[in-house]
């Protein structure tokens, strides 16, 4: 019980050590790195809690299907939705500023 | 899975059968969850590129501090709910019913820091519309931004208070003897839902709090 609990334990211990590279992140490194780095590490928290509490790895193929298949869709509807705006060049955007 | 002897509705072959098909069905709901918080990700992702000063200035007024503990109680909770479904596994459940109480304190300390930032979001007038506490060039960017962030938080909030009202449920039911070693489909369904909304918090938390402060 001692070992499996530990396994919770360390988990943890990652997930806390993330949170405190997330906040040296955004106020140590300069430039566009930071948030590279700050949502980096948002991005393996997830994943450690996938992981580590909600066992995806011991779960049915079933739910890691459903677990796939909502990830792909979730980069589709991102992907597909920002494209546009995110690419557009043929007008200024000119509603960046208020009023 | 050969293990599970819990009570079997009839529809079911074996309580394994149960079991699984309780798991995948949570699992399916928090694929159609993920792609109901994709459609905030993806405005925040949008508005953000649109309003870059703005979404900034108003993420360098959000509280860091409260969103920082918040996150570590968070994390926290949801260890301690995976050490009691661990210790359910193995036939306590006393120590089951602890962890549920620690998970809710945990969860219910959340919402109360929650409600101490609101409560000063709305004091510096940051709620979006007539009297906005933050002014310049940049204040209809930040306007957004807090729409965003009070929408997110609320609903990540309503998902609190439901997985609050679940963990009750459960340890009403474990203290009334419901769980043992071979039936803890419950706990595992339940622990799959206060774990996600663990997630987008991890997701929300950076978005809201550091983005705006980082580079």
């Amino acid at each position: 019980m001692i070992r499996a609990l530990r396994g919770v334990a360390i988990a943890w211990l990652i997930l806390v050590l993330l949170l405190a590279e997330e906040l040296v992140a955004t106020f140590v490194v300069p430039g566009r790195l930071g948030p590279c780095i700050v949502l980096g590490s948002g991005m393996v928290m997830v994943a450690v809690v996938g992981f580590a509490f909600m066992r995806l790895r011991g779960s049915a193929s079933l739910a890691q299907a459903f677990v796939v298949a909502a990830l792909f869709w979730l980069l589709v509807l991102l992907g597909l939705g920002s494209m546009d705006p995110l690419t557009r060049t043929d007008y200024p955007v000119a509603v960046t500023r208020f009023p | 899975m050969s293990e599970v002897a819990g009570p079997r509705s009839l529809q079911y072959e074996t309580p394994a059968h149960q079991a699984d098909a309780a798991m995948v069905g949570m699992w399916l709901f928090l694929a159609t969850e993920l792609l109901f918080f994709g459609g905030l990700f993806l405005t925040f992702l949008v508005c953000r590129h649109q309003h870059p000063l703005g979404f900034a200035l108003a993420g360098r007024n959000t509280e860091l501090v409260i969103g920082a503990v918040n996150t570590v109680l968070l994390v926290t909770s949801s260890a301690s709910y995976g050490a009691g479904l661990l210790l359910i596994e193995r036939g306590s459940r006393r120590g089951l019913v602890l962890a549920l109480a620690v998970t809710a304190a945990l969860g219910a300390s959340f919402l109360i820091l929650k409600g101490f930032e609101w409560r000063d979001d709305f004091r510096r007038h940051l709620f979006p519309g007539a009297g906005f506490g933050l002014s310049g060039e940049d204040a209809g960017g930040a306007q957004l931004f807090f729409a965003f962030y009070f929408i997110a938080t609320g609903l990540h909030g309503v998902h609190m208070l439901v997985g609050l009202g679940l963990l009750g449920w459960l340890a009403l039911r474990a203290r009334g003897g419901a769980f043992d070693r071979g039936w803890t489909t419950p706990v595992a369904v339940v622990g799959l839902y206060w774990s996600f909304v663990d997630m987008v918090w991890l997701i929300l938390f950076p978005l809201i709090y550091l983005l705006g402060r980082a580079g």
